[in-house]
């Protein structure tokens, strides 16, 4: 036994010495400062998801694009929260890159912020702000509104399934908008929430799906970042409302519509600024007014009449004479929340915790 | 030809050093031809690796965070599978460690007691969460003969769904209720500074900070290298390990040890837990994209099997997959997706672990005539 304990530690030993001496063999890890400037995107799930992920990465393609060899970019994908976004971090201030974008809520911390002063960051969804800290994101409830008016129309039955991520502010107020919108165009229908506890995982929202269809739901929509969920939906013919990006061609005869995000642009301003010293701290909610939200392209199944009412609905948008969330807004147990002559405002929104009348399922998940 | 595997009766010395050896270098040249392959440069790509886990500035750092949760599960593991214990739940038993010893360090540091006293708390309730946890899978195998593979595996679910409940589906004590950002997205109530466990800079590389965490598991080590090697409990687990009808007819008191090793097991995992709460997030983190997504637990058992059991070799082993974990995150990116980053070090890993099968057997190879002739069919 001791003889065999003395090899193990021999073993052990000369790995880690062929580590040191392959190590050693190396560049010094620090990139040497180059006038190409660097900026990094960080995915929670693939950067090909179908939906979040894949509308973020059109977005860096779009910078990549613009500004072409004046800048370099790249992406970290499916990173969690935590240790592996620390790791990744320290990876990419390593090799250089100045300006980074974490496009999840819960990536950047105190912490992070502080131990990198040199270098900005930029969180999709969240609140922290601190000197070298940005948000940004936008108002998707006006799209969401618009698309779930469409899953109304396409409704021959009086219940809607929607499969959700997180019961978080973001994830009930778009449900809310998705059940405004789809009472507009169906009067008295219920919108039925299954919660996932992920922002990426087919599986489980193809489970999802399956109960809602089983529970009675002949329309799907989603606020998930994979397409699971159509193609679900086209499995057993009942039409789907989409959600990120456009992702009709995963479920073609099932696809209405779905309100997609278009980065590109803000990412292209704020890369724009990194490279001239001018970025600074900020809080950005884009909307369907500077085009930062849209619906997709309708599918087959959405009618003229119905394009024709979500269109005028999308004006009224536009010039501020209509907001899905003006009062009265009641909660499903009959509560006015919300009286009549009032709007609520972003930050109300990004703090919501009750579900509108006509939602069944839990804002707690 | 006719390849046959038979048990060495002797193992030589030297094929103990040489055969991990020449399996993590076949490791790294197999992953070399999918590099090759996929139009990336092994040389460049092998170099990446090995600055972004050791040498670069700030990577051992990086490394370290992985490394540390991986030496605590994979001691967790070693201690149990030693016994033939299969104790899958070292994941489990990490996430309730977390919980027990962030409500310590929330609980005591709020109340203002002395730094040491805090952590001192921390740690113990550490590892009586994990050690309670673990004891449900033990009891259920020495009173009931239930597999604690299966009940042990299926608890890591449960604690899942525990530590998620209590930050984004409750208003636990565990959750940050205050303030704006708090009502935007569910996260942990930050640990006040008295509860944060101090780490060292060693003053090298730019400074690397030794986490507290990472000490307490080489004092794990020791302890259980003395609990093994040198009092009669050890003894009697290896006894037990090796034959269950000797160590029975030698006295030993089965349902006593398997309740032990399973608990001394949780223990060590949810130490592991608490150094995640005390050394890195400093809050409890039960977003279901962070922690729970990392697989320490896991990754402990290869950790533990690579290392043979040895805890020695199970903190060094640790800090080199730890070291391979952080350095996917720098290899990947644009033009290299996350899963071939997968694929790289799944062969890597395979290879080591496939290679001990040459330590302990032979492979010989026997030509058709001498092999025996094929029975005739009946």
């Amino acid at each position: 036994m001791t003889q065999r304990k003395l090899a193990l530690a021999a073993v052990l030993l000369v790995i880690s010495a062929a580590s040191v001496v392959l190590a050693l063999g190396t560049s010094p890890g620090a990139a040497k400062s180059s006038s190409v400037f660097k900026a990094a995107w960080i995915y929670v799930g693939p950067h090909n998801d179908g939906g979040w992920s894949q509308a973020h990465e059109a977005g860096r393609q779009y910078v990549q694009k613009m500004l072409g060899s004046k800048v370099q970019t790249t992406y970290k994908e499916n990173i969690a929260v935590g240790a592996q976004f620390s790791q990744t971090v320290a990876s990419l201030v390593a090799q250089g890159y100045k300006l980074i974008f974490a496009t999840s809520y819960g990536y950047i911390t105190p912490a992070i912020a502080a131990k990198y002063p040199d270098v900005d960051f930029e969180q999709a969804t969240g609140t922290y702000q601190a000197k070298n800290v940005s948000e940004y994101f936008g108002a998707a409830e006006d799209t969401v509104f618009l698309s779930g008016m469409a899953a109304g129309a396409a409704a021959k039955c009086n219940t809607i399934g929607f499969v959700v991520a997180y019961p978080i502010p973001e994830v009930i107020r778009h449900a809310n908008a998705f059940a405004l919108g789809a009472q507009v165009t169906h009067p008295g229908v219920a919108v039925k929430l299954v919660w996932t506890n992920s922002w990426f995982d087919p599986a489980k929202e193809k489970k999802a799906a399956q109960s809602l269809h089983a529970a009675g739901a002949c329309v799907l929509g989603q606020n998930v970042d994979s397409p699971a969920t159509g193609q679900y939906a086209q499995s057993v013919h009942v039409p789907w409302v989409g959600y990120d990006s456009d992702s009709s061609k995963f479920a073609p005869k099932s696809w209405l519509t779905g309100s997609v995000y278009n980065w590109g642009p803000y990412y292209l301003k704020r890369v724009k600024a990194a490279m001239n010293g001018t970025w600074k701290s900020g809080f950005y909610y884009g909307s369907i007014n500077d085009g930062f939200t849209k619906l997709a392209p309708y599918g087959p199944g959405v009618s003229a009449a119905t394009k024709a009412t979500i269109a005028s609905k999308e004006k009224a948008i536009e010039n501020g004479s209509f907001y899905e969330f003006a009062g009265p807004l009641y909660d499903q147990s009959g509560k006015l929340r919300v009286p009549k002559g009032k709007k609520m405002t972003v930050n109300q929104l990004y703090a919501m915790s009750w579900l509108v009348k006509g939602v069944i399922g839990s804002p707690k998940g | 030809m006719r390849f046959t595997v038979e048990r060495r009766l002797q193992q030589p010395r030297w094929l103990v050093v040489a055969v991990p050896l020449a399996s993590v270098l076949f490791g790294f040249v197999v992953a070399a031809v999918v590099l090759l392959a996929t139009g990336h440069d092994p040389v460049t790509s092998y170099r990446q690796l090995f600055d972004a886990a050791f040498v670069s500035t700030g990577s051992l750092d990086q490394t370290l965070i992985a490394a540390t949760p991986l030496a605590f599960t994979g001691l967790a593991a070693a201690v149990a599978f030693r016994m033939r214990i299969f104790n899958i739940g070292a994941e489990g038993q990490l996430y309730m460690g977390s919980i027990t010893g962030a409500a310590a360090g929330l609980y005591l540091g709020g109340r203002g007691s002395a730094s040491p006293w805090v952590i001192a708390a921390m740690i113990v309730a550490g590892c009586a969460g994990g050690a309670a946890w673990a004891s449900i899978a033990g009891a259920l195998r020495a009173f009931f003969g239930t597999s604690e593979i299966l009940t042990s595996l299926m608890l890591n679910y449960v604690a899942g769904y525990i530590l998620t409940y209590l930050i984004f589906q409750s208003e636990s004590y565990w959750r940050q209720t205050k303030g704006f950002n708090a009502t935007v997205f569910p996260t942990g109530k930050p640990l006040p500074s008295n509860a944060v466990w101090p780490a060292w800079t060693l003053h090298t590389q730019g400074g690397i900070a030794l986490p507290l965490g990472a000490g307490l598991a080489a004092v794990a080590a020791v302890l259980l290298w003395v609990l093994y090697r040198r009092t009669r409990f050890g003894f009697e687990v290896q006894v037990l390990g090796d034959s269950v009808g000797a160590a029975r007819y030698a006295g030993v008191r089965t349902r006593r040890k398997i309740l032990s090793v399973m608990a001394i097991s949780g223990a060590i995992a949810g130490l592991g837990g608490a150094s995640q709460v005390g050394d890195f997030s400093h809050s409890l983190d039960g977003d279901p994209n962070g922690l729970q997504r990392q697989g320490y637990g896991y990754a402990g058992i290869v950790v533990a099997a690579l290392a043979r059991y040895n805890p020695f070799a199970v903190v060094l082993v640790a800090f080199l997959i730890g070291g391979l974990d952080n350095a996917g995150n720098s290899l990947q990116g644009a033009d290299f997706p996350s899963g071939r980053v997968g694929v790289i070090q799944g062969i890597i890993l395979f290879s080591t672990l496939g290679g001990e099968l040459l330590v302990r057997h032979r492979v010989r190879i026997a030509r058709t005539p001498q092999a025996p002739a094929p029975e005739p069919a009946s």
